[in-house]
């Protein structure tokens, strides 16, 4: 991959929390436009790898390169910040901030655009979401899938280069999921550049490029997802989708 | 008992048990600025990175919680002069009563900041807001909101402490209450008035907390 294809670029990075080695030697290369799904069981690292990304989480070691800058140089971090989306599990709306307001407070403050220009914006996202009659409602009045997806518009409307998925849908009702999906299915056939980490393997299926299984901090298997659901190369891999795909 | 209660003198010093009761609405207002001010200062020390500016603020407020509001005034009453520093009475007081209450106020107000989830500010960080941003735009609007009735209940606390500054002669609604006492020998009566003044101020709080909840819920809930 040339230099200017690449997105992100984790080169033998390690993490520890106290004594737990919570990233093993990561090494992986995100290209532009590509979708990676990260799975594996609880506790194996998965949120710890992507809040690396944008610098939510701190490393000790190892090199991460993230659309050209060196998360080493914390200095560089809100920039870069402005260009890596952030999608959490918890959704984490500003429960104080209509959706519209929650979707244009980083536009105005951050990027600078004044008001009308940021809800323009912030109008053509939500409605793009579907969401285009919750405009003015607070996120206690919006149901879960409802505020997923103001979520990922209140990221989309920095207009990010990346967009980081920490498991978008493991706290929604069943019901609920594929409408926040189906937002991610449409968000990667635009060609955004995406690390998803979500046991979705339909989601996988659809638009991954690669799909990737960490087991206790290390990589430890990457492939297409046709390969990887197929023919997973590791026990491992074997046994973890033996689990998920059976219940 | 209350049957027995004398009205008539109790009438005759409403002079001097209004003096008194401005007295203490004032010297409350002023204890409640300094205390507010001191609160956000020690609040803000007591949370930001740095460790040799933590450590005073969080001083501050272990001395203060861990003694006595009467030692406290005692101390700057008997403890300036000795340092050179000569001030009046009332000034010793509202600053006493400042010092007091900053503490809790900074506690209040710290916990206030710290019901704000996490989450909320990741998602700041990840849209690229700063610190001062993420305090002003997310937390600090939602902390306040969450700290205005402890706020007003400290404040009660307040007004009631500051009938303590009668002890270094700062004429306030409970000495003004014991002129009756001292002068005609009815302290009943004196403590019924004063009592009726810290009553007043009470509900003016109260209802204060109460307006101001009813008109900042969130709509649609509580
Ligand atoms: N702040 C922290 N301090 C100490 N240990 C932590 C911290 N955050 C995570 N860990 C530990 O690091 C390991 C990896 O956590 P991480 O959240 O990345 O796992 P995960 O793969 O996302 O799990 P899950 O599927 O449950 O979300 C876990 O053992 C976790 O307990
Ligand atoms: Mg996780």
């Amino acid at each position: 991959m040339g230099k200017e294809a690449r997105m992100i670029e984790f080169s033998g990075v390690n993490k520890w929390f106290g004594p737990l080695h919570v990233l093993n030697d990561i090494s992986l290369t995100v290209g532009k436009g590509e979708v990676v799904v990260v799975c594996g069981p609880s506790g194996s690292g998965k949120s710890t790898l992507i809040r690396c990304v944008n610098g939510l989480e701190p490393f000790q070691q190892g090199r991460l390169v993230v659309d050209g800058t060196d998360l080493s140089n914390r200095r560089a971090l809100r920039a870069l910040r402005m260009e890596v989306g952030f999608v959490f599990q918890s959704f984490n709306l500003y429960p104080h901030k209509t959706a519209l307001e929650n979707v244009t407070l980083a536009p105005i403050h951050v990027r600078g655009l004044n008001r009308t220009e940021a809800e323009a914006r912030g109008r053509a996202l939500l409605e793009k979401v579907g969401l285009g009659d919750k405009m003015g409602n607070y996120p206690h009045q919006l149901s879960g899938g409802q505020q997923q997806r103001v979520a990922i518009a209140r990221s989309l409307c920095m207009q990010p280069k990346v967009m980081l998925f920490d498991e978008p849908t493991s706290a929604l009702d069943p019901e609920m999921i594929n409408e926040v999906l189906d937002v991610m299915v449409g968000l990667a056939r635009e060609g955004m550049t995406m690390m998803v980490v979500t046991h979705e393997m339909g989601f996988a299926r659809k638009v991954a490029d690669r799909v990737i299984f960490m087991d206790r901090g290390a990589i430890v298997e990457t492939a297409p997802p046709e390969t990887f659901f197929t023919a997973p190369l590791h026990a491992r891999t074997r046994d973890f989708l033996g689990k998920i795909l059976h219940h | 008992m209350l049957g027995g209660l004398n009205t008539r003198v109790m009438l005759e010093y409403l002079p001097e048990i209004w003096q008194g009761f401005l007295s203490t609405l004032w010297l409350s207002a002023a204890g409640f600025l300094g205390a507010m001010a001191l609160g956000v200062l020690a609040c803000a020390l007591a949370i930001q990175p740095l460790r040799w500016l933590r450590a005073p603020a969080v001083a501050y407020v272990d001395v203060i919680r861990a003694t006595p509001l009467l030692a406290q005034l005692y101390f700057l009453y008997f403890g300036l002069p000795r340092l050179g520093i000569v001030l009046p009475e009332m000034l010793i007081g509202i600053i006493a009563l400042s010092l007091n209450s900053g503490a809790y106020m900074a506690e209040i107000i710290r916990s206030g900041i710290l019901s704000i989830p996490r989450g909320q500010v990741e998602a700041g960080m990840s849209t690229g807001l700063g610190y001062m941003q993420r305090m002003r735009l997310i937390v600090l609007p939602q902390a306040l909101r969450a700290t205005v009735s402890p706020v007003i209940g400290q404040t009660i606390v307040l007004v009631k402490d500051s009938s303590l500054l009668s002890l270094i002669s700062v004429v306030e609604l409970t000495r003004a209450g014991q002129r009756i006492a001292i002068d005609r020998f009815m302290p009943v009566e004196g403590l019924v008035a004063t009592a009726l003044g810290y009553l007043v101020l009470y509900y003016a709080l109260k209802s204060a907390a109460g307006a101001w909840s009813a008109r900042n819920a969130l709509p649609g809930r509580g």
